[in-house]
C-alpha cells in the first residue's frame, strides 16, 4: 500500500478577535509537527525611538498612545520609574488613585477580551454578535461591566482612550466628591453582576488542557498586585524591576517583528492566569469563596482557564476600586514638584495582558537618553508556539484543517495578544506531506 | 431617554475628521440651542462603546467617514434597513460602526430611529486638515441634519 503525500494550503484572510496583525504557518509531516511560528509581521512603530530627547514631563502622555486598550498602564509603569528616579514621593491619594484608575482599565479590557474576544469561542460562535443570539443577558452585562471600566478611566484620565490624567508627581486634577460618590453606586451594584460573570465563566465548557509552564506576575505582600510589588516566578524567584534584564533576555526572530522573551532561555506566562497562579492567596475572602465554589483549582494548567481568571480579576478590580474610593478625600494638591536627575529608571506593572517593564536613561535636565519598554504579548509569544505545539498534540493533528485552524485561533486568544490597535487578522498556512 | 443624540465619529487625521466637521458646522449652527433635547458628541473610534450611546435615545444620527470609491465629499444615507446589507466600506475606523451596530441590533438596543451618514473620504494622514471637498460635505450634511430636526420635531 502506498502512502499518500499530500499539501494542502489554508488561508483565513480575517480574524477580527485578535488585536494586530499576525499570521500562523504550521507544518505538519507524516503527522507530526515540523514548523509552527507566530509571525508577527506589523512593521515597528518606533515608540522607544520617540521618547528619546523627550522631556520626561511628555512621557506619560507619549506612552499612552502605545496602546489603545491598556494606555494606563504605559502611564503608571512609566511615571512610577522616573519617580523613583527623581527620588519622589507622591501623596497616598495619589498612589490610590493610581490603583483605582488602573482597575478601571483591567475591568474593561477583560470585560472586552471575554466578551467580544474569547467567548465567542466557546459557544460555537464566529463573533460576539453570534453570541450575542443566544447569550445576550451576558454580552449585555458584559458592555455594562466594559462601559463602567471606561467611566472609570474617564475619571482619572478625561478620556478613556490615550488618557491624559497622570503626570510624573501625581495627576494633574482631583475628581470631585460628587463625582467620586456617583461612580461608587455604580460600582456598587456592578458587584453582583462580576460575581454572576465569574459563575458564568467558570460554567463555560473548556477544553481540558495540562501544561506545564512558567508563570511570572507582580507579587505584594499583602495585595493582589497591580500597580505595586516585586517580580514575582512560580519557581520562586523574587526580584525587583531593576533585576529584570538578570534574568529575562529578550531576542528576534526572523519571522516576528516583536521580540521574544525568555527567562533562564525558556518560555513563560504573563497575564491573568500567571497572576492568578501566583496572588490567589491575595483575593478577597468573598472572591477566594466564589473560586472555590467554582471549583476551579490553583495553580491552574490549563491556558483556557485564561477567561474565568479575567472575570475574576474583574471582580477584584471592582471590589479594590470600591475599597480605595469609599476612603477618598480631596488632596491638598494632587501632584507634587518633580526635580528630575540623571541616571536609569526602571519600573513594571501589571498590564491587563500581563507584565510590562520599562526602562529610562535620563540625562541631568530631565530627557530621555534611551527607552526600552517590554510589553506582556511579546513575553508571552514564545509561550503561545509552545502552547500551539502541546495543545494542538494534546486535540490530535488528525482532525480537518478547519479545526485545527480554529484550536489554534483560540488558543493565541486565550493570551489576548495585543499586537496593535490598528488592523485584526490572522493568516493561516497549514502545509501536510 | 434623550430625545435625539448625534453623533460624530473621526480622528484627527486629515478627511477622518469629516464626522467631526459635521458636528461643529451642526453647533454652529446653534441646532443644539434651536432644537431640544438634543446631544450632540465627537467620538474617537467608540468601538463596542457605541452600544451603549445608542439605547438611551430615541433617534440617533450617526456621521462617519467611509472609503468606497465614490468621489470625495459624496454623503450617502444609509437608514434602518439599509446598512445591515452594507459589509464593506462603510467606515474607516475597522470593526467600529458597523460591528457595533450589529450587536446592538442582536441586543435590541437600537434606537426607534438610526440614521446613518457617510462622507466619501481621501487621505487621512495623521496632523493634516480635512480636504476642501470634506469641509465642504460636512457643511452641507449639517444643514440637511439641521433641517430634518427642524421639520421632524416641529411635527411632534
Amino acid at each position: 500500500m502506498s502512502e499518500q503525500k499530500r499539501t494542502v494550503a489554508i488561508h483565513v484572510p480575517v480574524l477580527t478577535r485578535v488585536e494586530g496583525e499576525g499570521a500562523l504557518d504550521l507544518r505538519i509531516e507524516n503527522g507530526e509537527i515540523t514548523e509552527l511560528r507566530l509571525r508577527i509581521f506589523e512593521p515597528p512603530r518606533f515608540f522607544e525611538k520617540f521618547l528619546e530627547g523627550r522631556s520626561h514631563t511628555e512621557i506619560p502622555d507619549m506612552v499612552a498612545r502605545i496602546c489603545g486598550i491598556c494606555p494606563v498602564a504605559y502611564q503608571v509603569t512609566a511615571a512610577q520609574a522616573l519617580e523613583k528616579l527623581f527620588g519622589v514621593e507622591i501623596d497616598p491619594w495619589a498612589r490610590a488613585m493610581r490603583r483605582v484608575f488602573y482597575c478601571g482599565e483591567w475591568i474593561q479590557s477583560h470585560s472586552l477580551h471575554i466578551h467580544l474576544l474569547a467567548a465567542p469561542d466557546f459557544f460555537g460562535c464566529n463573533s460576539a454578535i453570534a453570541l450575542a443570539r443566544i447569550a445576550p443577558d451576558e454580552v449585555r452585562r458584559g458592555l455594562r461591566i466594559q462601559a463602567l471600566g471606561n467611566e472609570l478611566m474617564e475619571l482619572f484620565g478625561a478620556r478613556s482612550v490615550h488618557p491624559v490624567g497622570i503626570r510624573i508627581g501625581g495627576f494633574h486634577g482631583a475628581p470631585a466628591l460628587s463625582k467620586i460618590n456617583a461612580i461608587r453606586d455604580k460600582l456598587r451594584a456592578a458587584l453582583p453582576e462580576a460575581e454572576a460573570l465569574i459563575r458564568w465563566a467558570a460554567s463555560i465548557p473548556v477544553p481540558q488542557d495540562d501544561q506545564g509552564f512558567i508563570s511570572v506576575a507582580m507579587q505584594h505582600p499583602t495585595d493582589y498586585a497591580i500597580e505595586t510589588g516585586a517580580i514575582g516566578v512560580s519557581d520562586g524567584l523574587r526580584i525587583e524591576a531593576d533585576a529584570f534584564d538578570v534574568h529575562f533576555a529578550e531576542r528576534h526572530e526572523p519571522h516576528s517583528t516583536a521580540l521574544f522573551s525568555t527567562y533562564h532561555q525558556q518560555s513563560y506566562l504573563v497575564g491573568p492566569l500567571a497572576r492568578l497562579n501566583l496572588n490567589h492567596a491575595c483575593l478577597p475572602e468573598q472572591i477566594k469563596a466564589l473560586l472555590a465554589e467554582s471549583g476551579l483549582a490553583l495553580p491552574s494548567r490549563n491556558l483556557f482557564h485564561s477567561l474565568v481568571a479575567r472575570a475574576v480579576e474583574i471582580l477584584l478590580a471592582l471590589h479594590e476600586a470600591l475599597r480605595l474610593l469609599d476612603a477618598y478625600r480631596m488632596p491638598d494638591s494632587p501632584w507634587v514638584l518633580v526635580t528630575p536627575r540623571a541616571g536609569v529608571a526602571t519600573g513594571c506593572t501589571e498590564a491587563p495582558r500581563g507584565l510590562l517593564w520599562h526602562r529610562y536613561e535620563m540625562d541631568d535636565d530631565g530627557c530621555v537618553v534611551n527607552a526600552r519598554i517590554v510589553p506582556p504579548t511579546s513575553q508571552n509569544q514564545g509561550r503561545i508556539e509552545e502552547d500551539l505545539r502541546l495543545s494542538l498534540l494534546n486535540l490530535g493533528l488528525d482532525h480537518p484543517d478547519d479545526a485545527l485552524r480554529l484550536h489554534c485561533e483560540k488558543v493565541i486568544r486565550n493570551y489576548d495578544p495585543c499586537i496593535s490597535c490598528a488592523t485584526h487578522f490572522l493568516r493561516m498556512n497549514v502545509e501536510r506531506t | 431617554m434623550i430625545g435625539v443624540r448625534i453623533l460624530g465619529i473621526g480622528s484627527p487625521s486629515g478627511d477622518d475628521q469629516a464626522g467631526w466637521l459635521t458636528v461643529d458646522a451642526l453647533l454652529a449652527g446653534g441646532v443644539q440651542t434651536t432644537v431640544d433635547p438634543i446631544r450632540v458628541q465627537k467620538l474617537d473610534r467608540p468601538g463596542s462603546g457605541l452600544i451603549t450611546l445608542l439605547d438611551d435615545a430615541a433617534w440617533v444620527i450617526l456621521i462617519d467617514a467611509m472609503q468606497n470609491h465614490d468621489p470625495i465629499g459624496r454623503i450617502r444615507h444609509f437608514g434602518a434597513d439599509d446598512w445591515p446589507a452594507y459589509s464593506h466600506g462603510l467606515s474607516s475606523h475597522g470593526f467600529g460602526v458597523l460591528n457595533a451596530l450589529a450587536l446592538a441590533r442582536e441586543l435590541g438596543s437600537l434606537p426607534s430611529r438610526l440614521d446613518l451618514y457617510g462622507i466619501e473620504i481621501g487621505s487621512a494622514s495623521p496632523g493634516e486638515q480635512a480636504g476642501s471637498e470634506v469641509q465642504a460635505a460636512a457643511q452641507q450634511l449639517a444643514q440637511h441634519i439641521a433641517a430634518d430636526l427642524t421639520a421632524t420635531l416641529l411635527q411632534t
